[in-house]
């Protein structure tokens, strides 16, 4: 797989250390920063803002390059649907009758812009922030809704440990696969009927060993001392400090610039 | 002096089959005792009833003196642990850190003392190389090391192995194997040990015989295995040097001996005087 | 022969950072009709080889020739599926792969696969449940409600009824007690024997490799280290020694003898030739 968006890249940048807390909100802070103003200064500072953080966290420029590959054939449709559809502003260009014009351009560029900001200030989240520290992150924001009784401890330990069984729970497809392949299912050719019957074939095996997976999972916690709902203490405590802070009210900043702009520019 | 007392122990899933069907036994503090039968025989069932897990229909289990009930369970967990055995099934945290931690914390055990905790059991378990590893990168007897880490960090007087060592490549076994060998007699931990290894049978004190949820027999190793036609009659293995006895005594030649160093002297004796 | 290996390398993850050589210029071939043993520590690449024999991996360097098929790393070979009924691969926990509503139609399931008619596939899983000891009072219950030993052989009928000529098998003990295993490894001696299928398997338990196999073939790190008939392989200390492999029971027993002094003649492979043996020599 050579997806990078969404992946935890286990690198050592100062990214990596700030908590995930100030990283969470600091992700809401931009994605509104984002799509408040119209002005091209704050964008300048947005694109400015995302690279400083990209050097921040020491993933390569190719790196992010990737995520961006697969929304090529989309704005480049959206160009040509904006430029069909969009009729004010200066003409830029003329052909066979038909007129481009600069509002339609403009439009587009905005929109890219904003997608790709967002994109890398996604990634910049999932890619210096693991997946289990991302959760522990949540659940610490949660926190106040367990005054309506919202099971936030209890949401965040099934996230947790669903997120500590895809590996092996992908490592058990690929064999319960190959067992089927070895049987004479053709998982890519076949009719319909014969396809159902493939997916059928991996489907039951999967849910019976994730069953039983999930009923010697729980006789080993309950074991271990864990009650749903008990208190626990924690191992790894969050702890919020000065660069927490600082990269949190950075995100603000830039928010602020961004209303700015909306209002006098 | 008794760790563990069970008294006419009764349990079934599906009020047919009976999986423990009116067992008692005891089992001394400190000792090391294995538990064996075909697959069916009531084995687990009887390791989940002592681990709290299953509640008994009737009958009794004393954990150093207290009666087991949904009461006192927790505090009896603090005496009591159990490695399962698959390596994978048991492994709750994402890293080996994370894991040994999670009973620390069920425990409430403050979260600036955990740190050197997990430290010393990994350490004592030879996994300082591997705190930070998830388990995706561990070997299965990695991953059982790291279960008795978490078993250790709760400083229990009892640790039941309900065939660990099972799922384990040659050299994991004799890994596991070796740690539990170690902790009866270094830490003077109480070990029970479900298993199908005659060589782990050997290396304990004592042996509890399975068959359809009853005890059929209870004593030292090497007195079970004179046994071997009752052993076979139940679908039990029969150590090699019990093998070799018989096949030597079906060509005319009894031996006195045990164990196979034993014998391999005896029959050279033999040969010599000849 | 059967199955050969010519310098075949497969690597994972190939042209990627990650690129890990599991095989490394494979040179090995195997007879038809025999069981052979593929022996090694985890990790040194049994599995990786096991995979392709049943074209589930395809070589990255080098060919491989199993029957009348050929597969040439970066040439595509068409007929695969077929390849795949000629070779019958038993996967470790191979009840893992059971899915029908009944037994019958489980077992039944992969020679329809294969282009059989209803009916003959029907009657191939009634032949192959018999054959592993399935009752035919369970054949319509489901296979998800019988025990772990049980469940293991229905999946071996399973493999067992497409008819396969060789028969690739992943650890087939696992996980069973003794007399289950037993009964497992008794069910494929007498498939090797009363119908000639070649028998390729792979296991740590060096007894049972001893009792059983013709041949031991020993992998470590990607290479395959040696292809010797079972009892030369297991008399050969240097070997077993360097490659830290387990002796078996007997052959640790004859070891014993022979280091204090005993001559034994023969192959003694069986308790029971080498109890004569030792009468004999004490007796002399």
């Amino acid at each position: 797989m050579n997806l990078v968006f969404g992946k935890y890249v286990p690198l050592n940048s100062v990214l990596h250390r700030v908590d995930p807390r100030s990283k969470i909100i600091a992700l809401f802070v931009l994605l509104v920063a984002i799509f408040v103003p119209d002005s091209w200064w704050a964008y300048l500072a947005l694109s400015l803002f995302c690279i400083l953080l990209c050097a921040l966290s020491k993933i390569s420029a190719k790196t992010v390059l990737k995520t961006f590959k697969p929304l090529i054939f989309m704005m480049v449709f959206l160009l040509v649907i904006n430029c069909l559809s969009i009729k004010t502003g200066d003409v830029l260009a003329e052909a066979f009758g038909f007129a481009v014009y600069s509002d339609a351009v403009f439009n587009t560029l905005k929109t890219v812009v904003r997608l790709l900001l967002m994109i890398i200030i996604t990634t910049v989240l999932t890619a210096t922030t693991k997946p289990l520290d991302l959760t522990l992150g949540i659940e610490y924001l949660l926190k106040p809704l367990r005054v309506v009784k919202f099971p936030v401890h209890e949401m965040a330990m099934m996230i947790s440990i669903a997120l500590r069984f895809i590996p092996t729970i992908i490592e058990e497809t690929m064999r319960i696969m190959n067992a089927q392949k070895s049987r004479g299912v053709d998982f890519e050719e076949g009719s319909l009927k014969e396809k159902i019957n493939a997916i059928l074939s991996l489907i039951v095996p999967l849910f019976s060993v994730a069953f039983e997976r999930a009923y010697e999972l729980a006789d080993a916690m309950e074991a271990r001392g864990y009650v749903p709902g008990n208190a626990r203490t924690r191992y790894k405590e969050l702890k919020f400090g000065f660069i927490d802070a600082v990269y949190m009210l950075s995100a603000i900043a830039i928010l602020a610039f961004s209303i700015f702009t909306k209002i006098y520019l | 002096m008794k760790i563990i007392e069970v008294k006419n122990l009764v349990y079934s899933y599906d009020n047919k089959k009976m999986a423990a069907n009116d067992i008692s036994f005891e089992i001394e503090k400190g000792s090391y005792t294995t538990i064996i039968g075909h697959n069916g025989s009531g084995k687990s069932t009887l390791a989940k009833l002592m681990a709290g897990l299953l509640e008994a229909k009737s009958g009794e289990i004393l954990i150093d003196g207290i009666k087991l009930n949904e009461e006192n369970i927790q505090s009896i967990r603090n005496k009591m642990a159990i490695v399962f055995q698959n390596p994978d099934n048991q492994f709750i945290g994402s890293t080996v850190k994370d894991d040994i931690a999670f009973g620390l914390e069920n425990h409430q055990v403050p979260g600036n003392q955990m740190e050197a905790i997990i430290l010393e059991y990994a350490h004592k378990i030879g996994l300082d190389a591997f705190m930070d590893k998830e388990p995706s990168n561990l070997s299965g007897g990695q991953k059982q090391r790291v279960a008795i880490a978490g078993a250790l960090a709760m400083g229990p007087d009892i640790i039941i192995f309900d065939e660990a060592t099972s799922m384990l490549d040659p050299k994991g076994k004799r890994d596991i194997k070796k740690i539990m060998s170690d902790l009866h007699k270094e830490k003077n931990i109480t070990i029970i040990s479900i298993t199908h290894d005659i060589e782990e049978v050997l290396q304990a004190d004592n042996c509890i015989v399975m068959n359809a949820g009853k005890i059929l027999m209870i004593d030292k190793p090497s007195k079970i295995f004179e046994k071997s036609e009752e052993l076979r009659k139940v679908g039990l293995e029969v150590p090699f040097s019990a093998l070799v006895k018989e096949a030597l005594k079906k060509e005319g030649l009894k031996v006195k001996s045990d164990d196979l160093e034993g014998m391999v002297k005896e029959l050279w004796q033999l040969h010599s005087n000849h | 022969m059967a199955i050969t290996f010519k310098s075949l390398s497969y690597i994972y993850d190939k042209g990627t950072p990650f690129a890990h050589v599991a095989l490394d210029k494979i040179d090995l071939s195997l007879e038809e009709g025999k069981v052979t043993a593929l022996i090694g520590e985890t990790g040194s690449g049994k599995s990786t080889l096991v995979e392709h024999l049943n074209a589930l991996l395809l070589p990255s360097e080098g060919e491989l020739e199993i029957l009348d098929y050929k597969m040439v790393a970066g040439h595509k070979t068409k007929g695969l599926k077929m390849l795949r009924k000629k070779v019958g691969l038993v996967f470790q926990f191979s009840e893992y792969q059971l899915f029908e509503e009944t037994i019958l139609k489980d077992v039944a399931f992969g020679p329809m696969n294969f282009g059989v008619t209803p009916e003959e596939a029907q009657k191939k899983a009634v032949k192959a449940l018999k054959l592993v000891g399935i009752s035919e009072d369970l054949f319509n219950n489901s296979p998800l409600d019988l025990s772990g030993g049980q469940k293991r052989r229905v999946a071996i009928a399973g493999i067992l009824a497409i008819e396969p000529d060789i028969i690739v098998l992943d650890e087939p003990t696992a996980g069973l007690d003794p007399k289950g295993a037993q009964d497992i490894i008794s069910l494929f001696m007498k498939i090797n024997r009363q119908y000639g299928k070649t028998i390729i398997i792979v296991s740590h338990d060096n007894d049972m490799v001893y009792n059983y196999a013709d041949e031991v073939v020993l992998m470590s790190k990607g290479h395959v280290v040696t292809k010797k008939e079972t009892v030369e392989f297991f008399d050969d200390d240097a070997l077993l020694d360097e490659y830290g492999i387990l002796r078996p029971q007997i052959v640790m027993f004859k070891k014993m003898l022979k280091d204090i002094g005993f001559k034994l003649k023969g192959e003694n492979r069986t308790l029971e030739d080498l109890s004569k043996t030792i009468v004999k020599e004490v007796r002399r």
